[in-house]
């Protein structure tokens, strides 16, 4: 990252994005989402879909005012570009695809408070150019989907013995589901031990 | 000029009006769908609750809905009524009320004679999914298709997974509890008040 507006490369902040600074399992930003909409693959997949372009429009957004935007008032200026796009995302999936919108209910309006949002606004967008902080605020909500959908992955598997709703054999059949695995402690399990794993590897790596 | 104080709120309100003013006009240019779609969703909930909407879809259903339904008056209790081959067919009796996270709507299909359900649907729900959600799939709702509605008390009752069912109970879904009983009290409140309301009436029986 670069505080002071130097050229930074692609390369990293992709990696940067998805792995070293992914914001699950290092920066812990935007659980209140992990733990809420996971207990389906396909909600998890719309939910990140939406989160990633809502990140990556307001990041460009951002950065591209960056130059005019007084700081004394830069947040309620971020705050109300996040919630422009959240807005027009909740109006696409209500008049475009209802039933998501429907199953989804609360949660894409609650895309205007996931700090992960706020955080890549403050921390990049508003000191970097507009590619790139398009590219961070995609590889960002890159980074959360990957998470986000593996944990959905399992909470569905154990709990439902389904994956996007297709029964999964043996585990639709012979498997006792676990109900606490849809339900939201499973959340707090499952993300706990995401976040174990994934630190594990890191720290691995970081002693070679 | 940036660092005059009077900068900051004229840049404030001009960025407020700018992207304002592009969510409204969205909004404006996609309401009549999302009306439509509310509309479609109360319509499709309608023929499932007698269970008519296989194989239909948007304007199937639409003018399906116009055709054979007729509006609530005092003769049918307050329910839509449904008309088939020229008769009379069913009561279609619109239920609703608190549900785990937020208020549930749905319609129970009432058989002609006022004694048996035909089905149920949910238009309007936002209960976990995976659990709660579950109400709206068929494994669920087709238990009730043919139960007998209980003539005194409560009409229909959701009974624990496993147990002996009577022929007006039908089986909870497991891990949803709160849903369940919350759905029972809400069926059963409209029910009920339809039934006294239909027989107290003389309706036909």
């Amino acid at each position: 990252m670069s505080p002071n507006g130097q050229r930074v490369l692609t390369r990293d902040i992709v990696i940067d994005g998805i792995w070293r600074n992914n914001p699950i399992f290092r920066q812990v930003l935007g659980i209140c989402s992990t733990l809420a909409v996971t207990n389906l693959v396909l909600n998890t997949l719309v939910m990140c879909t939406a989160l990633t372009l809502v990140m990556g429009a307001s990041c460009l957004t951002v950065s591209l005012l960056r130059n005019w935007t007084p700081r004394n008032i830069r947040m309620m200026v971020q705050t109300l570009i996040i919630a422009f796009y959240v807005i027009l995302v909740d109006l696409a999936l209500k008049a475009y695809w209802p039933e998501m919108s429907r199953s989804l209910g609360p949660y894409v309006g609650l895309i205007i408070t996931n700090c992960i949002i706020m955080g890549r606004c403050e921390a990049f967008a508003g000191s970097n150019r507009p590619a790139a902080s398009l590219i961070d605020g995609i590889f960002n909500g890159l980074g959360y989907s990957a998470v986000l959908l593996s944990i959905a992955f399992f909470r569905e598997l154990l709990g439902m013995g389904t994956v996007m709703g297709f029964a999964v054999p043996y585990f639709a059949t012979n498997w006792d589901k676990w109900i606490i695995m849809v339900m939201p402690p499973g959340a707090f399990f499952t993300l706990a031990s995401v976040i174990w794993i994934f630190r594990s590897i890191g720290l691995r790596r970081d002693a070679k | 000029m940036r660092d005059k104080p009077w900068f900051a709120v004229a840049y404030m309100f001009v960025v407020t009006a700018f992207f304002s003013s592009i969510v409204i006009g969205f909004a404006r240019f996609t309401s009549a769908r999302v009306k439509a779609n509310e509309q479609l969703a109360f319509e499709t909930a309608m023929l499932e609750a007698f269970a008519l909407a296989e194989g239909k879809t948007g304007l199937d259903i639409h003018e399906f809905f116009l055709e054979r339904f007729t509006k609530p008056d005092k003769e049918s209790g307050l329910a839509y009524t449904l008309t088939e081959d020229g008769n009379l067919s069913g009561y279609a009796v619109l239920v609703g009320g608190k549900g785990f996270w937020a208020p549930i709507k749905g319609i129970v299909g009432v058989s002609a004679d006022g004694n048996r359900i035909r089905g149920v649907s949910f238009y309007e729900q936002s209960e976990t999914p995976g659990l709660g959600a579950e109400i709206t799939k068929a494994q669920f709702r087709n238990q009730f298709a043919g139960r007998r509605l209980a003539t005194t008390d409560r009409p229909i009752r959701i009974r624990p997974t496993g147990s002996k069912l009577a022929d007006n109970e039908v089986h909870a879904i497991t891990g949803a509890t709160q849903t369940c009983t919350r759905l029972e009290k809400l069926i059963n409140e409209d029910l009920a008040r339809w039934r006294d309301e239909h027989f107290s009436s003389g309706g036909n029986q």
